[in-house]
Order: structure tokens, then sequence, then C-alpha cells
């Protein structure tokens, strides 16, 4: 990072602690219009499950619509956290420092809400208890376990408690400095209970970075197995045409990545538009995350383009027929058009441009256009290969989303934003004391008339391999 | 003192050891080595020498027997596939660190680059194969267009093969040449005799002005991103071409990325065991130390979890389809005739690799990541001869293009075809070729990359930090 600023403990505390030890004129409208929006989809849910899944838009055979093209999506969102934190921690990339929070975090919230989108889309959500307590012993009905969606809940569930682990361990130093700053007691013993006694002792700062590190490494193929799975959910059926392709599990993880990082993307705007961060979110973390962005969505192309080869490939009429109704038919053919133009089109050539990369402004709506793009690329997964009529389907229609899936899908949105507002509110979005060692590994180093940020470096003792071998 | 606008802390800086005597000292130390060639280089390099005519011979004995038999050329397609992944994806290994600014690359870097030179090697082999290539007349799939339309040439997919492999070769040679203009200067400068006159017609007159130096970057990074794409454009073709187009049935769009990542962890098992000899017998002990160790550990860890995660994804698909085509291609690939061979490449490339990594003092070590290499590079081996020699015995069959239009193999082989001599002498041969070929390059272009060592200079400093000393690394980026 050439662009820093040097700031004391003191500075920093006051900085990042100060959203959370008092309230932005914005936060309480905000958080009323978003739990005004979470509410009327939670309504609609229950108007749904009072009435039956009649309400919605799905029939036969467009038995999956908006509820699993978000629940994709949603599971897409949640690999920013892992990506960019777990990652981006264990290759010692300074830049990810004041970002690896809000990743986290909003890992956390889009699980629970990818979780909670099949779970309206079974109508009836109890039942999910039978698979827990399997009551019926004596017909023998079981989970089957060889069923991919026994795998689902599992995978995501463990990536799910893995990925709050993840959070929590990272909050802990944060948590024992508003132990220590909160005012009233009862706030205080909160905060006191939950940083488990952290007093900042070198052993515990030791069992802490080691924790960071061995989370980071073991939460990796926990976050590689979720998307796959979800991906093998399609991709194992060879009764749809479209899914059965060997390449959708790292597809689907690129893909997931793409739209994930650009999720932080907006983050990062977002947390220096409304909380004046810009002093920690510089330029150049904007321009660092738009250079990994350029990979991720190149090598998600990629992907993209051998599915399709393969999908022709074949030569096999069907295939044939779906891809054309996925890219050239109506409705589906215009939304395949933006979905190519804005996931990949339209930001990527952008990126390429250094004052694009540095902006904010056009960093936040880049990446809002890979979303826009990325949540389609889901709904065309889904949908026009069930909407398909194939030689064993008996009965066909066509799928519109009724109002009452809308409602759910934008409850999602509402419910994620609403989730990272309400954390914001309690626990800081940057995590202080990575910034803090940052700022204590920083050093500058002369190199001719130039002045370069250079940093410690972990890991071995400078003498190691001198002394040993 | 550096004062940051706005900030509240006034920071020092750190000055590095970067003057004349520093960076002379380091160019003498390594024109040192590399004008000594000892007395075991030369026997070495007799030995591979020997090997690669016996490489010639199989080469020949080859091309005699002729085309029709497709069959027979699976050995030796198969060492062809390894060559490509092996020493082209060596220079990956420089590529990718220097694109992510690590400094650890910088001794070994430049071997990794030699190694594009072996590329030339995988050209002779490849011209035979044009031979073999089915053309688009005979209903073959294509991935170019649906079957042979009017206007399309039958050849597409020889010409498209033949100039991505070219491009590769010749981006790889550009490369190699461009990383070592700066130090060809160097030899220029100080070396002696036929070096001294090698390299002054090959440093085109670097002189080290900021212009040069700024080209000089540029031109490495463009270079190293075109090569990188070539790369997984070629496995792409390979892949597909030479494999999967003669096994009716095996429609696997996960596999052109498969063999790209093969080839990744095949180029940094190859650049282990490289960077192990120059260390223990090239003189190098002083530069390639545990960190270069280290950092292509942890490489090889995550590739080789990425290695099961790539096959265990086309597996699954498969096996839980059931689609009688699909369960086909498993019978010939991994439950079959091929049973055995499977579980031998699995344990060497998978299980070894990923339970012993795992283990920090193994990957920090100078003796566990070389070992693992040869257990990966050995896995990898049999994996191509797994593949294309299973393939190619299909290819081999009378009934294959009727069943290539039913997508579905009439008849799985029950047994693997036995190697014949010529199919020895070309797999011992031009891996023996490709190390000599190396070797050589070495005699001519430092292994070791002196101005990235140079460079180094500028970023590294040792400060102390409390009671105890530091090593500070600074980034230009």
């Amino acid at each position: 990072m050439q662009e820093h600023e040097q700031l004391s403990h003191k500075q920093i505390n006051e900085d990042l602690l100060k959203d959370v030890l008092t309230v932005p004129k914005w936060w309480l409208p905000a958080v009323a219009f978003l739990g005004l929006v979470v509410v009327t989809g939670l309504c609609a849910f229950f108007y749904m499950v009072y009435h039956g899944l009649g309400v919605t838009g799905l029939n036969r055979p467009v038995m999956w619509g908006f509820f699993i093209a978000n629940f994709v999506f949603w599971i897409g969102i949640s690999h920013a956290g892992i990506m960019i934190s777990a990652i981006l921690r264990l290759t010692q990339a300074e830049w990810r420092r004041p970002i690896t929070r809000a990743a986290e975090v909003m890992t956390v919230f889009s699980l629970i809400a990818a979780l909670h989108t099949p779970l309206m889309h079974v109508g009836r959500p109890w039942r999910v208890l039978y698979w827990i307590f399997p009551y019926d012993f004596s017909r023998g009905i079981w989970p089957n376990v060889r069923s991919p969606f026994v795998w689902d809940p599992s995978a995501v569930g463990t990536y799910l408690i893995a990925s709050s682990l993840f959070v929590f361990i990272c909050l802990i130093p944060d948590l024992a400095i508003l132990r220590d700053r909160a005012k009233k007691p009862i706030v205080k013993k909160i905060y006191a209970q939950l940083a488990l006694g952290f007093l900042g002792t070198p052993r515990q700062w030791k069992l802490q970075i080691i924790a960071g590190i061995l989370l980071s490494a073991l939460v990796l193929p926990v976050f590689v197995s979720v998307h796959s799975i979800v991906s093998w959910d399609f991709a194992v059926l060879i009764g749809v045409e479209g899914w059965h392709s060997t390449i959708f599990a790292p597809y689907f993880i690129i893909g997931a990545i793409h739209s994930g990082v650009s999720a932080v993307a907006m983050l990062m705007a977002l947390s220096v538009w409304l909380y004046g961060l810009d002093k920690y979110i510089k330029p150049d973390h904007f321009d660092a995350i738009a250079r990994l962005l350029i990979i991720v969505a190149t090598t998600w192309f990629f992907f993209f383009f051998l599915e399709w080869v393969y999908a022709l490939y074949t030569l096999d009429s069907p295939d044939i027929a779906l891809r054309e109704l996925q890219a050239l038919q109506w409705p589906y053919g215009p939304l395949f058009a933006i979905f190519v133009i804005t996931s990949f089109v339209i930001p990527v050539p952008l990126w390429l441009f250094k004052r694009v990369r540095r902006s904010a402004v056009l960093m936040f709506w880049t990446t809002i256009l890979v979303n826009i793009g990325m949540w389609l690329e889901r709904f065309l997964i889904v949908i026009p290969g069930l909407v398909r009529r194939t030689h064993m389907t008996f009965d066909w229609g066509t799928y519109h989303p009724s109002i009452i899936e809308i409602l759910i899908v934008v409850e999602t949105f509402a419910f994620v934003c609403l989730g990272m507002l309400l954390f914001a509110k309690v626990l800081p979005l940057i995590p202080l004391f990575d910034i803090k060692e940052g700022m204590v590994n920083r050093r500058l180093i002369k190199v001719g008339r130039r002045v370069v940020p250079a940093t410690i470096r972990e890991g071995l003792p400078h003498h190691y391999y001198e002394k040993k071998h | 003192m550096v004062t940051d606008p706005g900030s509240r802390v006034v920071e020092p800086y750190v000055e590095t050891d970067n003057s004349v005597e520093a960076r002379k000292a380091v160019s003498d130390g390594f024109i040192g080595i590399h004008n000594v060639t000892s007395n075991r280089f030369w026997q070495f390099a007799a030995l591979f020498g020997i090997m690669f005519v016996l490489g010639i011979v199989g080469f020949v004995m080859r091309l005699g027997a002729g085309f029709d038999d497709k069959g027979a050329w699976g050995y030796y397609i198969a060492v062809f596939a390894f060559l490509m992944t092996t020493s082209s994806a060596a220079p990956m290994v420089a590529i990718a660190p220097r694109i992510a600014n690590s400094h650890w690359r910088r001794p070994i870097s430049r071997a990794a680059e030699i190694w594009a030179l072996a590329g030339c090697l995988n050209l002779l082999l490849y011209i035979p194969l044009i031979w073999l290539l089915p053309s688009l007349e005979n209903g073959r799939r294509s991935l170019w267009f649906y079957g042979q339309q009017e206007g399309v040439p039958a050849y597409s997919p020889h010409i498209w093969a033949t100039l991505a492999i070219l491009g590769l070769i010749l981006l790889g040679l550009a490369l190699v040449w461009l990383s070592s203009l700066p130090d060809f200067a160097v030899l220029r400068d100080h070396g002696e005799g036929w070096r001294k006159k090698w390299a002054g017609r090959l440093a085109l007159g670097w002189r080290g002005t900021s212009a040069q130096w700024n080209w000089q970057y540029h031109r490495m990074g463009v270079v190293g991103a075109f090569y990188f794409m070539m790369l997984v454009f070629v496995h792409f073709f390979i892949s597909v071409e030479f494999l999967m187009v003669h096994v009716p049935g095996w429609i696997d769009s996960l596999y052109p990325i498969t063999h790209a990542h093969n080839a990744l962890q095949a180029g940094v098992a190859t650049m282990m065991l490289t960077m192990f000899f120059l260390r223990q017998f090239g003189g190098y002990k002083e530069y390639i130390g545990l960190d270069q160790f280290w950092g292509l550990g942890k490489l090889l860890l995550a590739l080789s979890l990425l290695w099961f995660w790539f096959w265990f994804s086309s597996f699954n698909v498969f096996w839980y389809g059931k689609k009688p085509s699909e369960q086909a291609v498993l019978e010939l690939l991994v439950k079959g005739p091929y049973l055995y061979l499977f579980i031998t490449i699995f344990i060497l490339v998978f299980i070894l690799p990923w339970f012993t990594m795992i283990w920090n003092p193994v990957r920090r070590s100078v003796w566990g990541p070389p070992i693992l290499a040869i257990s990966v590079l050995i896995g990898t081996l049999l994996d191509r001869v797994r593949l294309y020699v299973g393939a190619w015995d299909v290819a081999g069959k009378s009934s294959m293009m009727e069943d290539m239009m039913y997508m579905k193999m009439s008849e799985v082989p029950t047994k693997i075809p036995t190697p014949q001599i010529a199919d020895i002498f070309v797999i011992v041969g031009f891996i023996g070729g490709s190390i000599l070929v190396f070797m050589l390059a070495t005699r001519l272009i430092p292994a070791v990359n002196i101005w990235e060592q140079k460079e180094m200079l500028l970023y590294k400093a040792e400060v102390q930090f409390h009671r105890t000393k530091v090593m500070v690394m600074g980034k230009s980026r």
C-alpha cells in the first residue's frame, strides 16, 4: 500500500469506535426502513404458508424458481468473507486489513439469508424438524443421506458455524477494547462476557494469531465444499439439460468469488461514505480489490466459456435447443444479454483503467452491475432448464415470479443490509487490532530518491536458515 | 524522517545497502559460480545425452512403424503430455509470484524460466502427432463447429493446436531471453571466454538506463501474462484434441482446467527438484534457502488438495449421474484395467503430498518438499500414461468412429497395452533430453537471476524490533 496514514492507537480507537459508542443520524431511519421491508417479506412468507405454494409462480415442471436462484446467489456472496479474509490472511496481503471484518460479517448474514430461502421454498418449513428428529420409525422414513438435499444443509450449516467462529475469534481483541470503553454497566458486562477475559498478554496474542491462521486454513475446504455441493444439486441430475456438467462445482465457486468480492468492494465504498472511514480505506485498497476482481472475473468468464463450449460439443439437439432458449429466445435472451454485459463486458474493461480502479464511486457502481449480472446468471441456470419441454414432460408451463416471491427475495436483501447495520452499531466494522498490527509492522524504506512502504516479514526468523543450514 | 500529510505520527525510514560495492559483490558471487563447470556436471550431462540419443532412436522407430495403428502411439503421446505438464509449466513458478510481488521467488525465477527452453523438444515430439489427429471429415465431434460445415477447413483442429503450441514455445523463448537481458549485459562486461562473446550478442546493447528498465518491467509483465494464458489454452487443446475426442462419451467440461491444474502442480514439483539440485550441487546454497522450499511447499500443498477437488468434481458427476456413456468412461479410466494404476496415482499425487505437506516442519525443510516432488512427478507421469494410453487404445479400435456418432463406447478395453521398446526409449530419452537442455542452458544463462538478486538489495533491510532483529521487506507497488 503506497497510500498510508500512520496513526496512533488512540486515534484508531477513537475513529473506529465512534459509530459504535454513538448513533449516527441516518442510522435509525435506515434501520426502520430495512426493518419494514423485512417485516413485509415475512408477512408474505406467512401468507404463503397459509395459502400454500400455489401463491407463487412455481408450477410443473418449473418447481424451482426465484427462491432457489436467490439461494445460490446468497451462497455466492457468502464466499467473499473467506476469500478476502482467509486467503489474503494466509498470503499476508497487507491491503486486507481494513476490509476483512466487513467481508466476514457479510458472509454470516448472507449465509443466513441463503439458508432461509430454501426453507421458505419447501412450503411447510416445520417439516425440517422431521429431518432432525425422524419420527416415523415404523415406516422407515429417514432422511436420505444419498440425496443432495441432505448434503446442502449439512454443508451450509457447517460453513455458517465455521464462519461465525471465525468472526468471533477475530473479534475478541476488539471486544476487550469495547469492554474497557463502554460506559453503561450492562453493556460493559455483555462485552466483558464476550471478550472471554482477553487482556492482551503475549500468550493470549499468540493463541489469537494461531487460532486465526488455523481457522483460515481449516475453513478453506469448507468454503470450497459448500458451493461444490450446491452445484451438485444441479450437476448430478441427468434429467435436466444444461445441468449435468462436471464444471459446475468450480464454475459456481469462481462465480461466487466474483460476486462476493464485488459485494465487498461495494461495502468498502459504503463504509467510506456512511462511516467516513477514508483514513483507513484508501484508493489503493480499491485498486487492489479491482486488480483481484480482474483476475477473478476473467477466470470466471473462461469457465463460462468452457461450460457453453461443452454444451454445444455434444451436438445433442436438446442441449442446443436449451442454449438457444437461454441466449436467444424471449424472455431469457434479453436477460442473458444483460447478464453477460453487466457481469463482464462493462466492468472488466473499465477496471483496466487505474482511474476507475481508484474511484470509490465507479467501483461501487461497477460492482453493483456485477451482482445484478450474477443474480441473473443463477436465474438463467435454474429456470430455462426446467421450462424447456423434454420427452418425459407431460405437463408444462412457463414461470412468472409472483409478488409473494419478489417480496421474499427483496426481504433477503433487506435482511443482510439490516444485519450489517445492526452489527456495525454494536461492533466495529474494521478490525482495530488488525489495523494496529499493520501500523506496528509498517516501516519505510528509502529506494533511490523514493521512500517505499515496507513491512516486517512474518514467518521465518530472518537468521533461521543461515543458522541451521 | 517522513511525515505523511494529516498523520499524527512521524515515520522514520530505513536505509538499505544498495551501494556499488554491494551490487558488485552480488554480481561477482554469481559470475564466480556461473563460470565454474564441474566434472560431475559433465558426467550427468553425458548420462542424459545418452538417454536422449536413445529417445531419438525410439522416435525414429515409432515413426518407422507408421500412423495406421493409433493405439500404438499412446505412450508416445503420454510423454509429450508429461513434458507439456512439467517443463512447459515450470515457468509459471517465476511468472505468478512475480505478478504477486513475492520476494521469495527471486533466487528461483530464472531456473523456472529456463525450463521453457525444453519446450523445443515438445515441438519435435508434437510434429508426428499432426498426422494422428483425425480431421473433421469423418464425423468426429469437434469443439470448433457443429461437425464439419461448408467453408470450415477439415483440419481446423490441427491448425489451431499447432499455432497454440508454437505460440507457447515462442513466448517461452521470449520470456527467458527478456528476463536474461540485464544478466547477459553483466556477463558481457565481466564474463570470460565464449560466454562473454555470446552474452554480448544476446544483451542487445543493454546499458541499464531508466527507459530500458521501465521497458523491461512492462515486457516481463506482458510476456508472463501471455505465457500463462497460452499455457492454459494449450492444455485446453491437448486435453480435448489428444484425449477426450478419442473416447466416445467422454464429455467433461472441467477436464481442460484439470489438465492445466495438473500442469501447475507438476510445474511446482519440477521446480522443487530443480532448486534442490541447484542448491546441493550447483553452488547456490547461499541463495536458495528455506524460504523458497517453504513458499513452493505451500503452493504444492494447495495444488495437491485442488487435484483431489478437480478429480472428485468430475468423478462425482459421472458416478452419481449413472449415464451409461459416462459409466463406460469411468470403467475405462478408473474402475477397469487402470484401477491399480489409478490407486497408485491417487496416493502419489494427492495422499502423500497432502498428508505430509500439511505439517509445517515438512514444508519448511530442504529435504521434505523435493522427496514429495518426486512422488508428484512419478504420479503425474503415470497419470498421463493412464489417460493417454487408455484414450488412444480406444482410438485404435476400428469401431471408434461409429461409436463417436452415438457418443458411447461399444467396447471398453480390458487390459493395458504393453509398452514397446520404442515407447520405453521415447519415455526415457525425452525426459533425459529435457533435463539435458536445461543443464546446457544453465552454462550460457546464469541459473539464478542476478538482477533480481541485486534488486533485492533495494528492498531488504534488517531493523531492531523491541529486543530482537527482524527483516523488513519493501514493496515497490
